[in-house]
């Protein structure tokens, strides 16, 4: 109630009720009463957002809070609820936090409470300091020290749920390191005044040993029970997060542990120190790591023959990560040769009919096995010779009985995805034979029993991931002349197929249909035409999806390519297209990320209908402009609110240079109202300093589409400007080839207008 | 406590392969690309069109 209340200036006197409960030291007042009130604050500061409460309030809260969480506390469930109730109200004290003593004072609250003698106490004291941990990075370094001291002593003695708290706060500090560095890179120097103190490389002697400890007290069976976390998962990923962070420094500290545990006896201590090697594969330079890893290589491989499955797990983990970072275009030295590669994948192929949890692993490392020959070139692969067999492998691994019962199957179908995508000439004959195959699949998920919700869920999982591959299929065949026939032969078979997998209701299903479709009608052009009359409702129906909006998006991106397969032939589906597009704009429902596509797709109409678009432009226009007006609000420093105008502008910008573009022939004139308004948006965002790169190519291509559209008539508009020949300037100065270009033929349409 | 603690949001244990934002993307770089090269292609036809008006308007000043 109070977090629909309290926004609208309702109960004022909330607050204060609730406090005048915790009673003082005139009136102790009953355990039970203090605990429920401070489970309510609790609440109140959960629900309601940090400008709602006045600074008064908040400053009662927190003594209120805080004097609950205090040793002299004597009701365990009093502190607990306070520790409960400061989790909640951190955001709330950025003042406090300030202030030297008050925050001197909430800390020392905090760390007493992990002290407790209650363990939900404890736990929820160090779930504070984890949110203390991010919220508050620049006001830590005072308590640094004692704060190693206690997670060091909770991580090393405590019950589990309290360690892993322990440990999440250093993964937590990690990550605002890992922040700041990627964020403020280019700022650090002597001078600096980024907030960033190097915590976790002034811990790193004392912290990593501390980490490795943690390696070795894995649970039996853990890497059977998906979704399971314990101190030895929070230790590795935090160790790989701290090698992020650190990079090189971190590994003389890790490889001794590594080379002393990898041989043991003991199945933990081999376990440990690969999922220790496999954790620094990150962050560290190449030249450091390479030859580490040029070593380990071998070893790994032969691992992957070890007597314990989490060994196995952990090894085929290590190998993907190899894979992923240190093999690929952009390495110098990749660790991967001819002469490895045979043995890799011998490996790989045996390791893939393993357990279902390490045979996912292997799924893993055959996907950056691939990825790292993304750019190996047209003709041939070095992957090419294992082409067959690795689709098969995996083929057969979709197939494997145990393989629906965890993440394998899923693993299996996007290795597959990765696969075809590196495909290169030499073996597209193989990824045409996987047509039939997978429509074979598809085509069976059809024709399952659903007796119940469980099997509709697999079903629809099933046909997701079926409908993915088919889109990565025909991306990468419909990409080429020479491959393209290959995906046309099956068109009306596989359409037939999606269709039919429209009537089977799941979000996730339509939207990877929807893409394969926009994929198959890039792949036939005009002859989609076909499947129009049938394909139609569900294209409305995917822009009619407001709440899953990724459908909604999707289904936006796929009537472009229909426009730009069918051109004039798709006006007949333009009244209800355009009708629900509009409506799409308008709703407050729908997400905002996908407005900027339906400009874009504004574009893609009136290109491909040209002149009939003038119908839709008493209704296009005002919606533009409208957002045009939208974008141009100051967004101040909030990223994701620039990032948001930008995309704005840019889909504004496609749809003017397409109704331009379409009506040039004919109806140039009904776009001469409208070109000042035009003129005058491109010169706000040629004067907005956050504007990107994409934005500026679609502003300047607009300027030229309008110059060449409105020819002579623009001509006066032009003169009475002046920002555009600086706009030009700066294009055709540009070291991106492209912006060049476009800015070059603004430049040359625009100057033969003002000298005709 | 075997079993009964989950990963906590934001973490990950060996992370594992996931394909569906990278359909995504990829479909959307295709279909940028598609709308970029039919407007190029249209800025080429106009420049096109342009040059043989000036190279016939030349001919006949001849």
């Amino acid at each position: 109630i109070a977090a629909i209340e309290l926004p609208q200036g309702e109960w004022p006197e909330l607050v204060g009720s609730l406090l005048a409960n915790m009673g003082g030291p005139q009136m102790e007042q009953p355990a039970h009463l203090k605990q429920a009130t401070l489970e309510a604050l609790g609440y109140v500061c959960e629900e309601v957002s940090a400008d709602i409460l006045a600074q008064e309030q908040v400053n009662s809260i927190l003594t209120a809070v805080v004097q609950g969480m205090n040793s002299s506390e004597t009701s365990n469930d009093v502190r607990l609820a306070a520790t409960h109730a400061l989790y909640n109200a951190l955001d709330f004290a950025q003042t406090n936090f300030e202030n030297d003593m008050e925050r001197d004072y909430i800390m020392r609250v905090v760390c007493e409470a992990t002290l407790s003698p209650d363990v939900r106490v404890r736990q929820a004291a160090f779930e504070c300091l984890v949110s203390i941990g991010s919220t508050y990075y620049d006001k830590l370094a005072p308590y640094m020290q004692d704060i190693f001291a206690i997670t060091s002593k909770a991580v090393r003695e405590d019950e589990e749920p309290v360690a892993l708290q322990a440990t999440e706060f250093w993964s937590s500090i990690c990550d605002e390191e890992i922040e700041i560095q990627e964020e403020y890179s280019a700022d650090f120097s002597g001078d600096s005044e980024v907030p960033y103190f190097q915590f976790i490389k002034q811990a790193l002697p004392a912290l990593v040993p501390l980490l490795l400890e943690t390696l070795t007290k894995q649970e039996e069976d853990q890497d059977l029970e998906e979704g399971a976390w314990n101190l030895s998962m929070a230790g590795g990923t935090c160790l790989g997060l701290v090698a992020r962070t650190v990079g090189d420094d971190v590994v003389p500290l890790v490889m001794p542990f590594v080379q002393e545990n990898v041989s043991k006896p003991d199945w933990r201590c081999r376990e440990a120190a690969t999922y220790a090697f496999g954790s620094i594969l990150e962050g560290p330079s190449l030249d450091k790591l390479t030859p580490l890893v040029n070593v380990a290589l071998t070893f790994m491989l032969n691992a992957m023959k070890d007597s314990n499955n989490h060994v196995k797990d952990t090894t085929a983990w290590t190998l993907g990560r190899i894979f992923e970072f240190l093999h690929g275009p952009s390495i110098e030295t990749p660790v991967i040769n001819q002469t490895n590669l045979h043995l890799i994948q011998a490996v790989l192929l045996e390791s893939i009919k393993d357990t279902p949890n390490v045979a996912e692993k292997v799924c893993g490392a055959i996907y950056f096995l691939a990825q790292g020959y993304e750019e190996s070139g047209q003709t041939s692969s070095p992957l090419s010779p294992f082409f067959q067999s690795i689709v098969q492998a995996l083929l057969a691994t979709t197939e494997r009985e145990d393989s629906g019962d965890s993440r394998l199957r899923t693993s299996a179908y996007e290795t597959l995805n990765e696969v075809v995508r590196i495909s290169t000439e030499d073996t597209a004959s193989i990824v045409v034979q996987l047509v039939p195959v997978i429509m074979q699949k598809l085509n069976h998920t059809l024709e399952m029993a659903v007796l119940s919700s469980d099997d509709r869920e697999k079903q629809s999982e099933l046909q997701a991931l079926l409908c993915g591959v088919l889109q990565v299929i025909i991306q990468k065949l419909g990409a080429s002349e020479t491959t393209k026939y290959g995906i046309v032969q099956y068109a009306d078979q596989m359409m037939g197929l999606f269709l039919r997998v429209f009537a089977c209701r799941s979000a996730t299903v339509h939207e990877e249909a929807m893409l394969a479709i926009g994929a198959l009608a890039y792949a036939t052009g005009a002859e989609f035409g076909k499947y129009m009359g049938e394909f139609y409702r569900y294209l409305e129906m995917g822009l009619q999806n407001f709440e899953e909006y990724q459908v909604c998006a999707v289904t936006v991106g796929v009537v472009g390519d229909i426009c730009r397969a069918l051109e004039e032939k798709v006006l007949p589906y333009c009244d209800g297209i355009m009708t629900q597009l509009l409506k799409d704009l308008s709703s407050n429902q729908l997400h905002r990320s996908v407005k900027p596509p339906i400009f874009s797709c504004f574009g893609d109409i009136a290109l491909a209908i040209g002149e009939h678009f003038e119908k839709y432009l008493i209704y296009a226009m005002p919606m533009l402009q409208g957002a045009a007006e939208l974008s141009a609000q100051p967004s101040g420093s909030d990223d994701e609110m620039i990032e948001y105008n930008n995309q704005l502008r840019s889909g504004i910008f496609e749809a003017y240079s397409g109704i331009f573009q379409g009506f040039k022939s004919n109806k140039a004139e009904l776009m001469a109202p409208y070109a000042g308004h035009i003129l005058q948006f491109i010169q706000n965002v040629y004067h907005d300093k956050d504007r990107d790169e994409v934005v500026t190519k679609a502003a300047i291509g607009v300027m030229g589409d309008l110059a060449d559209t409105l020819g002579a008539s623009s001509a006066a508009l032009f003169q009475r400007t002046v920002f555009f020949k600086d706009f030009l300037d700066e294009c055709t100065s540009s070291d991106d080839q492209q912006l060049k270009e476009t800015a070059e033929w603004a430049q040359g349409t625009i100057s033969r207008i003002l000298s005709g | 406590m075997a079993g009964t603690t989950l990963v906590p949001p934001g973490r990950q244990h060996k992370r594992t392969v996931s394909d569906q934002q990278k359909r995504r993307e990829l479909a959307l770089q295709r279909q940028k690309q598609g709308r970029r090269d039919l407007q190029h292609h249209a800025r080429q036809l106009a420049l096109s069109a342009l040059n043989e008006v000036g190279d016939v308007s030349g001919e006949q000043e001849e």
